[in-house]
């Protein structure tokens, strides 16, 4: 019995055929499948190779018959013969199989991701010989981590040392590799994130303060604090912008931003909040001054009815898309808390807020320097009529969707005009080159200028605008979209329509040495020679950081790296559909964005 | 600033429970409090001993900071550095450090 136990156990040489005589278990590559079921049952072939070799020394010790002697001698006789024979065999069999296992693409690829110089050919198809002689799924085999017996299945993991591992240790390498792998994307950042940067404007050299890599971190955990201790508040916006560009802000994420010591409540997007939570906001903060809540759909008169109980000193007031509050609770708010506003900010209301509710307004808020109504469905010409009388404001934007009369605006502006310091008009297609010489006869201390979207204004009413202004010169410009929509009348008696070559000129002679951000988008008129002119050598223009140039065809890449010398200061240059903006050499530390090509974003080091 | 001969290479960043960490004055100048405190016009005893203590900071916080340090100026030159890696439950703290230095 025993000796046919040791044949077995040596047929793992033999031929496949001897082999399937033997065994029932079916045989896969160059091992038997029988090994595989000894291993399973515990019995080790060198165990019982030793042991038939101590019997067989025993029996010869102790002869008793001639057969047996002889026999044992024709086997010790045959036995180096063929042992040798069987070595050479096996030898044989082995350089085939490595042969094969070396034309193989595993061996290829194996070999490719093998930088080490020391792994020859040799070793690494070995290896895979190993490999290959591994147990199957369904058997058994011993852990190469704990040693501990385990069934195999197709999921189990090799070893560094190429023995197979069992499920824990399966799973934790496995864990260990993704760790791994996320370090190792977690190294570089990735293209599309540099371009998510890039269109934000950043493009900036170096590691990023370690402030904002705590502020990014806070957020990515954000769900595991508990609370924020004594976070200044300025750290507290910023916390508040990046979850609410991340969506995180919910009912459990403000609880974080709600101290009772803090003046200051900045909510970026609020849609994730309900009333309750509102209500929260101002029973825990007694001491608000300052509130901003945008995207706050579900504030209700409730929530007006409670804030205005709760005596708060609010005196800055920006809310966003509070399309649920009536006109009767507008007008309360504006009656209560009007004498003390100084900001107020409102945006999209497309139910209230009409005309009526901004006289009350205008009546009421009697020191109010800042005010901004942008997307306001219901404002019309009445209400631009009642702004007339705001005497206090320093800062005005409005951003209508109504069509107004030109006239109404125009009393806007020469009545309040003298003190302000920013002037915002959007969506306003009526205004025409007399708006323009209202501004320069009424405003002399404004800082910010944006007109736009307009095609009715004319580069004349433009140049007579910026020429012999008393105002000092600007910081903000925006003359977006102020073109004529049509190409065929530029050589019209009335001159060009919207700011072409002559009002982009005297623009910059007004204000080129202040200036800081200026956006001149699709102002499709002004041709390469104005350009040229503006940005030629010798002129500079030190605080210019931001500039739009969208939709400028005449823009090339001569001209960028001309706007590159003039504006040393330059950070952000927009300049999407210009499309002969090829291969310009950009400094580091400048974005370029909406370049044809994605790589021509690519930041160069050194400047021209 | 750092060209001065009078002023050593390095400056000693004491935590309030009293590691003390050792690096170059030109990566810990990276904090606008430290320089400050490091500046040779102000006389303060900080700038004249190159020896800051941070009474509020402790030194498993100070450890992240001196490595932010040596991180920003590993990566001075370069576009795109990835963030430093900061474990989650020292991040808060961190930020404070961090608000506080001014960095």
């Amino acid at each position: 019995m025993c000796m046919i136990s040791v044949d077995v156990v040596l047929s793992i040489n033999m031929s496949p055929r001897e082999n399937r005589r033997q065994t029932r278990n079916q045989i896969r590559g160059p091992h038997s499948a029988l090994t595989d079921f000894l291993a399973a049952n515990n019995i080790s072939a060198a165990q019982i190779r030793d042991d038939h070799q101590r019997r067989l020394r025993d029996a010869e010790r102790q002869t008793t018959g001639e057969v047996l002697p002889s026999q044992s001698e024709d086997g010790s006789r045959e036995s180096p013969g063929d042992s040798s024979e069987q070595s050479k065999k096996r030898r044989r069999n082995e350089a085939t199989t490595l042969a094969k296992i070396k034309q193989s693409k595993e061996f290829a690829r194996r070999k490719a991701r093998r930088t080490d110089p020391k792994n020859d050919d040799d070793l690494i198809a070995r290896e895979m010989m190993c490999e290959r002689s591994r147990p199957v799924p369904g058997q058994l085999d011993n852990c190469e981590i704990c040693s501990k017996r385990f069934t195999v299945t197709p999921y189990s993991k090799t070893g560094y040392n190429g023995g197979l591992l069992c499920t824990r240790c399966s799973k934790s390498m496995k864990d260990d590799a993704k760790m791994a792998q996320a370090k190792k994307q977690g190294a570089r950042i990735s293209r599309r994130q540099n371009q998510s940067n890039l269109l934000d404007g950043v493009a900036q050299q170096g590691a990023l303060s370690l402030v904002e890599m705590c502020i990014k971190k806070v957020a990515d955990n954000i769900n595991d604090i508990e609370e924020f201790g004594d976070l200044p508040s300025q750290l507290l916006r910023r916390l508040s912008q990046i979850l609410s560009k991340r969506r995180a802000l919910d009912p459990r994420t403000l609880n974080l931003f709600l101290r009772p010591e803090l003046d200051t409540i900045d909510i970026y997007d609020s849609a994730k909040l309900e009333t309750h939570d509102f209500q929260k906001i101002f029973t825990s903060m007694p001491a608000l001054v300052n509130v901003n809540l945008r995207f706050a759909g579900q504030i209700k008169d409730s929530v007006f009815e409670y804030m205005l109980g709760r005596e708060l000193k609010i005196k800055r007031l920006q809310l966003d898309a509070t399309n649920l509050v009536s006109d009767s609770y507008w007008r309360r708010l504006f009656k209560i808390l009007g004498p003390q506003l100084e900001i107020l900010k409102l945006s999209n209301l497309d139910f209230s807020l009409n005309d009526e509710t901004v006289k009350v307004m205008c009546g009421c808020c009697t020191t109010l320097r800042r005010l901004k109504l942008n997307q306001c469905w219901k404002i019309g010409d009445d209400s631009l009529q009642a702004l007339s009388s705001l005497n206090s404001l320093e800062h005005l934007s409005l951003d209508l969707t109504r069509e107004t009369k030109n006239e109404s605006i125009l009393e806007v502006v020469s009545s309040i005009g003298p003190r302000l310091r920013t002037l915002s008009l959007e969506g306003f297609p009526n205004a025409d080159d007399e708006l323009l010489q209202v501004i320069h006869h009424s405003c002399d201390s404004l800082r910010k200028l944006r007109l736009s979207n307009n095609s009715v204004c004319t580069d004349k009413g433009f140049r007579r605008l910026f020429t012999g202004w008393s105002n000092p010169s600007l910081e903000f410009v925006d003359f977006s979209s102020m073109r004529d929509l049509d190409n065929s009348d530029l050589d019209s008696p009335e001159g060009v329509i919207g700011l072409a070559s002559e009002g982009f000129v005297s623009l910059m002679e007004h204000s080129g040495t202040t200036i800081r951000k200026l956006n001149i988008s699709s102002c499709r008129h002004i041709s390469r020679d104005a350009f040229e002119h503006v940005f030629s050598g010798g002129k500079i223009y030190p605080n210019l950081r931001e500039l739009d140039i969208s939709f400028h065809t005449v823009m090339d890449d001569y001209l960028i790296g001309k706007i590159l010398q003039c504006c040393p200061a330059i950070k952000k240059l927009v300049a999407f559909a210009c499309f002969n903006v090829r291969d310009v050499r950009i400094p580091a530390g400048v974005a370029l964005i909406g370049g044809l090509k994605a790589q021509g974003t690519i930041v160069f080091e050194g400047t021209s | 600033m750092a060209s001065q001969p009078s002023q050593s290479e390095y400056v000693t960043l004491v935590s309030g429970d009293g590691f003390e960490y050792v690096i170059p004055r030109s990566t810990a100048c990276v904090s606008g409090t430290i320089r400050r405190m490091l500046e040779p016009s102000s006389q303060f005893s900080e700038a004249i001993t190159g020896r800051c203590v941070l009474e509020n900071i402790s030194g498993v916080v100070l450890e992240k900071v001196c490595e932010y340090f040596c991180f920003n100026e590993k990566n001075k030159k370069q576009m795109n550095v990835p963030d430093m890696d900061i474990p989650p439950e020292l991040c808060l703290e961190l930020l404070m450090a961090a608000d506080y230095l001014d960095t």
